[in-house]
C-alpha cells in the first residue's frame, strides 16, 4: 500500500514536471539568450558560450527602468482597485438579486465585449480629448472605476456557484443587501475576486495599445511601452540578445506577483476552510 | 395577484419597500451604467454610423450606404478567413477547455511543489510575444530541434507555418500553450467548491471519476460557460498570434510560402484600419458582432441544459 502510494506520486511528479518543463521552455530559452555574447545571439545557439552578464547593466543603463515600473505599478494598482470597487456590485446585482429587465441588460453587458475595441478606440480618443485627458493616465485608470464587463461577467458566473441559501439566510435576518455583499458574498468569492484582480494587473502591466497612445512624455511612459521601444531599436542593430534580456526584467515582476497572488488565493481559502 | 384585498397601509408599504429594492439595484448597478452611458455608448453608435459611410482618420465622413456592406461580401479573402476562424474555434477551443480544466483539476489542492507547478503552466501567458515567437521559429525552423526529432524517427518534419494542411494545427498548439488564464479561472472556480460535496459523495462510494463527473463538472459549469464564451470572443477577435506567425512565414524566417491558410477575420479587419479604411472596418466589426451576438444568444439558450441547475437557478 505505501509502495504504491509512493509510485503514485513520483509518477505525479514525473508528469507534471515534464509539462512544466514545456510550459517554462519560454521563459528559460529567454533567459539564456538574454546573457549571450552578441555575436553568438545571432547564431543558432541554444547554450551561451561564456555568460555575459554585462547584457543587464546595459538594459539598465539604456532604459530609465525605475521610472517605467513606477509608472506602471501606479497605473496597475489604481486600475486594480478600481476594477474590484466596481465589478463587486455589478456583478451581485446581476447575480443574486432579481429584479425585471436582469437578462436584458446582462446581454447589453456582454454584447459590449463583442465589439472589437480598434472600433471604439478611435471615438474614445475624441471623448478622452474633450474632456482634457490626453497626455495623463486618467484614459488608462478612470475607465476601469467604471466596471470593465469581462471582469463583471467573470464575477458573475462566480457569485452564481455560491449557495443561495446562505445568502437567503443572511436576508432572512434583516441583512440590508449592501452588508449581505460585504459580509457573506464577498469574503466566499474571495477567490475569483483574486482572479479578477490578478488578471486586471497583469493586463495593466503588459498593456501597449492605450500607454502607447495616450502617454507622450517619455518620463511618463510604461514598462510595455518603454520595452516595445526599446526593442524596435535594438532590433536594427540585431541585438536580440538585449531584447531578451529587457523581456527578462518586464516578466520577472510579474512572475514574483503571480506565484504570491495564486498561494494566497488558492491555499489561503482551502487551508481556513472558509467553505467548510 | 391585486391589492384590492390588502389594508391600504400594507399596499403603502410594498410600494416603499418595491421601490428601495429598485434604488438599491441602481445603486449597485451605477458604476457600469455611468461607464456605458460615458465611454461606450457614443463610440458604439459611431462606428455603426460609420459602417455606412466613407471614413478615414482626421476627414469628414460621407455617407454611402451599404456600399461597405456589399464590399465586404464581394471579398474573395472573406470566406478564406471565415473558414479559418471557424476552424481554429471548433478545434481550438474544446482541446484548449479540456486542457486547462485537466491541469487546473491536478493542481486546485494544496500539496507541495503544487504552487510552483501553476506558475511554470503561467509562463507562456505572460512571456512577450517576442520572446515566445523567437523560440517557436528556433525550435521549427528548417534544421531546428523539432526536425531533427522527426529525423532521428525517420521521419521528414513538416514545415508547419508554412504548410497550408499544418499551419492551423500548429497554431492550435502555440494557442494551448497559452493557457493559464484559462487555468486560473477554472483554479478558482474549484477551490470554490464546497468540501462537504464531496465528503457526501464518499459517504455514497463514488469513485473518483464519479465525483468528477457529478460534482466537480455541474459545480464549475458557470465557470466553465465563461471560459468557452470569452474563448470564442477571443478566437472571433484575436489576431495577435495568427499575425505574429504569418509576418515570420513571410519575412522567410520559416520556410514555404503562405497561402493565406493563417488569415483570420480579425487580421482581414485590421488591415482596413492600417490602411485607414475606418468605414469598411467599422462595417466588419458589425458583422462580426452579429455573428458573436447570435452564437451568443445560441449559447445562452442552451445553457439551461448543462449549466448546473441549482447556482444557475437564481441567475
Amino acid at each position: 500500500m505505501r509502495a504504491r502510494r509512493t509510485l503514485l506520486l513520483i509518477g505525479r511528479h514525473s508528469v507534471l514536471i515534464g509539462l512544466s518543463a514545456m510550459f517554462a521552455a519560454p521563459f528559460i530559452f529567454m533567459l539564456l539568450q538574454s546573457v549571450m555574447p552578441l555575436d553568438q545571439a545571432k547564431t543558432t545557439a541554444l547554450w551561451p558560450d561564456h555568460f555575459e552578464w554585462s547584457n543587464y547593466s546595459t538594459v539598465f543603463d539604456r532604459i530609465p527602468l525605475g521610472t517605467y515600473i513606477l509608472n506602471t505599478l501606479k497605473v496597475c494598482a489604481l486600475t486594480l482597485i478600481g476594477t474590484v470597487l466596481s465589478c463587486v456590485p455589478v456583478a451581485y446585482a446581476f447575480s443574486h438579486l432579481r429584479w425585471k429587465g436582469r437578462n436584458v441588460v446582462f446581454v447589453v453587458v456582454l454584447s459590449t465585449m463583442m465589439l472589437p475595441f480598434q472600433v471604439l478606440f478611435v471615438s474614445q480618443y475624441q471623448i478622452f480629448s474633450t474632456l482634457g485627458w490626453l497626455n495623463s493616465i486618467l484614459p488608462l485608470t478612470v475607465p476601469a472605476f467604471f466596471a470593465d464587463a469581462f471582469a463583471i461577467f467573470l464575477l458573475r458566473q462566480f457569485f452564481l456557484t455560491l449557495p443561495s441559501e446562505t445568502i437567503d439566510a443572511a436576508r432572512v435576518d434583516g441583512a440590508s443587501e449592501l452588508s449581505v455583499l460585504a459580509r457573506v458574498v464577498v469574503p466566499m468569492a474571495r477567490p475569483g475576486i483574486m482572479a479578477i484582480a490578478i488578471f486586471q494587473f497583469l493586463f495593466s502591466w503588459g498593456d501597449f495599445f492605450g500607454p502607447n497612445i495616450y502617454l507622450q512624455d517619455e518620463r511618463s511612459l510604461t514598462l510595455a511601452v518603454g520595452l516595445v521601444r526599446f526593442n524596435s531599436d535594438v532590433a536594427r542593430v540585431g541585438e536580440s540578445n538585449l531584447t531578451m534580456a529587457a523581456s527578462v526584467v518586464f516578466v520577472l515582476p510579474l512572475l514574483v506577483v503571480f506565484f504570491f497572488a495564486q498561494k494566497v488565493f488558492i491555499e489561503g481559502v482551502t487551508l481556513t476552510g472558509s467553505k467548510g | 395577484m391585486t391589492d384590492a384585498g390588502d389594508p391600504p397601509e400594507r399596499t403603502a408599504a410594498r410600494r416603499v419597500a418595491a421601490r428601495k429594492r429598485r434604488l438599491t439595484v441602481l445603486l449597485l448597478l451605477s458604476p457600469w451604467l455611468i461607464g456605458f452611458f460615458v465611454f461606450t455608448l457614443y463610440p458604439i453608435v459611431n462606428s455603426m454610423y460609420w459602417s455606412f459611410t466613407v471614413k478615414r482618420y482626421g476627414v469628414p465622413a460621407r455617407w454611402v450606404g451599404l456600399k461597405n456592406y456589399e464590399q465586404l461580401l464581394g471579398n474573395d479573402d472573406l470566406g478564406k478567413a471565415l473558414k479559418n476562424t471557424v476552424y481554429l474555434a471548433v478545434f481550438g477551443l474544446p482541446i484548449r477547455i479540456g486542457i486547462s480544466l485537466l491541469a487546473a483539476s491536478m493542481l486546485a489542492r494544496p500539496r507541495r511543489g503544487n504552487g510552483a507547478y501553476r506558475l511554470l503552466f503561467y509562463v507562456p501567458s505572460v512571456v512577450p510575444a517576442v520572446a515566445s515567437g523567437a523560440l517557436f521559429f528556433f525550435l521549427l525552423k528548417g534544421g531546428g530541434p523539432v526536425a531533427s526529432l522527426f529525423h532521428l524517427f525517420g521521419a521528414e518534419s513538416p514545415v508547419w507555418f508554412a504548410d497550408p494542411a499544418w499551419a492551423k494545427p500548429a497554431l492550435i498548439m502555440v494557442g494551448t500553450w497559452a493557457l493559464g488564464d484559462a487555468m486560473l479561472i477554472f483554479l478558482a472556480g474549484l477551490v470554490d467548491i464546497p468540501r462537504s460535496l464531496y465528503e457526501a459523495a464518499d459517504l455514497d462510494g463514488a469513485g473518483r471519476w464519479s465525483k468528477f463527473r457529478h460534482v466537480t463538472l455541474p459545480m464549475i459549469s458557470p465557470v466553465t460557460f465563461f471560459v468557452l464564451l470569452t474563448g470564442l470572443i477571443g478566437v472571433l477577435q484575436s489576431f495577435d498570434q495568427a499575425y505574429v506567425f504569418s509576418q515570420g512565414v513571410r519575412k522567410g524566417r520559416l520556410t514555404g510560402e503562405p497561402d493565406g491558410s493563417l488569415l483570420t477575420y480579425a487580421m482581414l479587419q485590421l488591415r482596413q484600419f492600417q490602411d485607414g479604411r475606418i468605414g469598411l472596418a467599422s462595417a466588419m466589426a458589425w458583422v462580426l458582432f452579429l455573428l458573436t451576438f447570435a452564437i451568443t444568444m445560441v449559447l445562452l439558450a442552451s445553457r439551461r441544459r448543462w449549466v448546473h441547475a441549482a447556482s444557475e437557478g437564481s441567475g
